[in-house]
């Protein structure tokens, strides 16, 4: 084996200045910003008021200059199936990740990288508890260098396999080129436009604008703003109604520019034990998910999409480090709901993707609402006194309260089939989980007073998703039906029920 | 219906919980006392005082003696060779089921006031869930953690 010690590209230098000036634009903004105000005031001012900008020279010299140290000293290289990465100026870290326990390597291609075909890998393991062991990152390398990882990987998987058994299985398909492979899934553009529509983005541009609004509150003279606005007010409703829609119809483009940021070319690729998501306009990002590691299949429907037929299909994912949260992969960022089974079932052939299912019975419908009216009518009785004539609108409540609580009852069920568990339930958005029993971490019966009346009960069951959990609950089914899927889950209670077959 | 779990929890369980509730109860005392004396003090309307009076014994009542006495009758255990099953609540009753081969690690604590009882706690973690079964008497939780070890080890993944 050769140990030759690689190192970074150069870029990664410029990198990691970039990145390290990120953390910090905002106490220089407010730095510059704050001085910016006070400090023009009059000429040729003490030496002090230079401190800012001095302060600022050498906290941007400090970080450009250990960007390059921290290139200088990064070196990786591969050393008896290990990848090993060695850096640090004053404390020498090493960090040996045996290939083995090396889930997924990710890319990410940055406006940076890609004028020099460049990569950032990210290497993801299986994280065996403790968070700080996962986790290597590669600011930049050459594609070529990052082919070369996984062709060490997969060559150190033949060595093993040839130790096992020497019939050595072929696993000359095991080096190949993601590339050839068919796509099974593409995001169409107008599938992109509608994500960008239906999706919390224009809320998140909403709220963006009003943070940057107050951010800079001190600066917008607000005042003056809004005696213009009563004149503008009397200007009529007309214009009003206009710069309103002009204003939504920004925040839309917006989002949809965003989605497109993040979502362009968004396609799925099967390549023997792993999918591999590619992503991104700009950024270029490749996430790649190994099949095995893949705890739970989630479907959601918010309201809005689901009037259309859509979804969004997430795959729960187990390892990763503390800080990713991006763990719940979104698989199809936007689907037809009725286009979904194919692909999904090639991608998952032990999952049967549409059951049937047992819903909750009639006598639990009341269990949807009638709590809410805890809350609800005290809210309405306050709301209505304190504010007499528009307060009454809250009473629009009630309904919207009820109806909701119907809708939840009609989608809350259950699905035995073989070894598989599936839940459906909805808070506003409807989601479906479909589960398998082996990657159940536990299965929770509850049961409150009420419900023991009525032979009632909810279920709840969780998953090991990124470094935590993932939990699924339908409520209010029948006592009986879920003491069924308990007795299923039991590993003893399952010989009861299939007496003779040993596992 | 299925059956209950077997096992119940040390009676010693029931006293600390009844000690725990004596000590915030005692908080609430204190605070009442000396909102009684602010009102004596200031000549504040009589229902204060009233309140005053009922608030902290409905509290020590129902902390001290109605709360650990439910949630002692309904918490119950087992271990079996192949899973473990918990139910505990106050009034909404909770069971759960953790299979051996899920288990991942049990450890026991034992607090300064667990330790006067010569009582123990044990947790029993899975890849994404801690599951805790409260006030053991130390050798019981001792032996029963090595116990749900050794049957984790022993547990066959069943697919």
């Amino acid at each position: 084996m050769s140990n030759e010690r690689f190192k970074l590209h150069p870029i990664s230098a410029a990198v990691n200045f970039l990145k390290g000036l990120k953390d910090l634009i905002f106490p220089f903004i407010f730095i510059f910003v704050v001085n910016g105000f006070q400090g023009d005031s009059y000429e040729g001012g003490h030496w002090t008021d230079f401190v800012p900008y001095i302060v600022g020279f050498l906290v941007l010299a400090f970080i450009l200059s250990s960007g390059i140290i921290k290139w200088k000293r990064f070196v990786y290289w591969f050393e008896e199936d290990e990848l090993r990465i060695e850096y640090g100026l004053f404390v020498k870290k090493k960090r040996y990740i045996p290939f083995e326990r090396i889930q997924s390597l990710n890319y990410t291609e940055s406006i940076l990288h890609r004028p020099f075909k460049l990569v950032k890998v990210t290497i993801e393991t299986a994280g065996s508890g403790s968070a700080k062991e996962a986790e290597a990152e590669l600011t930049a390398i050459t594609r070529e260098n990052a082919k070369r990882i996984e062709a060490e990987m997969a060559m150190a998987k033949k060595r093993k396999a040839n130790i096992l058994n020497d019939e050595a299985i072929s696993m000359e398909n095991q080096i190949h080129e993601p590339n050839t492979t068919v796509p099974i899934f593409k995001m169409s553009v107008k599938d992109l436009i509608i994500l960008a529509t239906t999706s919390g983005g224009i809320g998140v541009v909403f709220s963006g604008v009003a943070v940057f609004m107050s951010q800079f509150s001190d600066i917008i003279p607000y005042e003056k703003i809004y005696d213009e606005f009563v004149v503008f007010l009397k200007f009529g409703f007309f214009i009003v109604a206009i710069s309103i829609f002009v204003f939504l119809f920004v925040a839309w483009i917006i989002s949809v520019i965003l989605t497109t940021l993040n979502y362009y070319q968004f396609t799925i690729v099967q390549d023997n034990d792993q999918i591999i998501l590619t992503r991104g306009l700009l950024e270029k990002k490749r996430v790649s998910i190994p099949i095995g590691r893949v705890q739970g299949i989630r479907i959601v429907e918010n309201p809005l999409r689901q009037l259309f037929g859509y979804c969004t299909v997430i795959v729960e994912s187990a390892g990763g480090s503390l800080e990713d949260q991006d763990k719940k992969i979104r698989l199809f960022p936007l689907v037809k709901k009725s286009e979904i089974k194919q692909p999904l079932n090639k991608l998952f052939a032990d999952f049967d993707f549409e059951p049937a299912w047992t819903t909750s019975p009639n006598e639990a419908k009341p269990f949807y609402y009638r709590l809410d009216f805890l809350w609800m009518l005290p809210v309405i009785a306050a709301v209505s006194y304190f504010y007499y004539p528009y307060g009454l609108l809250s009473l629009l409540l009630i309904p919207i309260v009820l109806l909701l609580g119907l809708w939840q009852h009609h989608s809350a069920g259950f699905s035995l089939h073989r070894n598989q568990l599936s839940l459906r339930y909805r808070g506003i958005s409807k989601y479906t989980f479909f589960i398998e029993k082996k990657r159940m971490q536990s299965l929770e019966m509850t049961q409150s007073p009420f419900q023991q009346r009525k032979s009632l009960a909810s279920i709840e069951t969780t998953i090991k998703s990124g470094m935590f959990g993932a939990t699924a609950k339908v409520d209010h089914l029948k006592v009986e039906d879920i003491e069924k899927v308990m007795t299923w889950y039991e590993p003893s209670g399952h010989e009861v029920i299939e007496k003779g077959q040993p596992h | 219906m299925r059956k209950e779990p077997i096992n119940q929890i040390s009676p010693k369980g029931l006293k600390v919980w009844r000690l725990y509730g004596l000590m915030h109860s005692a908080i609430i005392w204190l605070l009442v006392i000396g909102a009684g004396v602010l009102n004596w003090w200031l000549e504040g309307p009589w229902w204060v005082m009233v309140i005053c009076v009922v608030l902290p014994i409905l509290y020590t009542y129902i902390f001290v003696y109605l709360f650990p006495k439910l949630r002692w009758l309904r918490w119950r255990y087992e271990v079996r060779e192949q899973e473990i099953e918990l139910q505990h609540g106050l009034f909404v009753v909770k069971r759960t089921l953790v299979p051996m081969v899920r288990v991942q690690h049990v450890d026991t604590e034992q607090g300064p006031i667990l330790r006067r009882y010569d009582l123990a706690s044990i947790t029993i973690s899975t890849a994404a869930t801690n599951h805790t079964i409260p006030a053991l008497i130390t050798s019981e939780a001792d032996e029963l953690r090595s116990r749900i070890s050794t049957l984790a080890r022993v547990a066959e993944d069943d697919v």
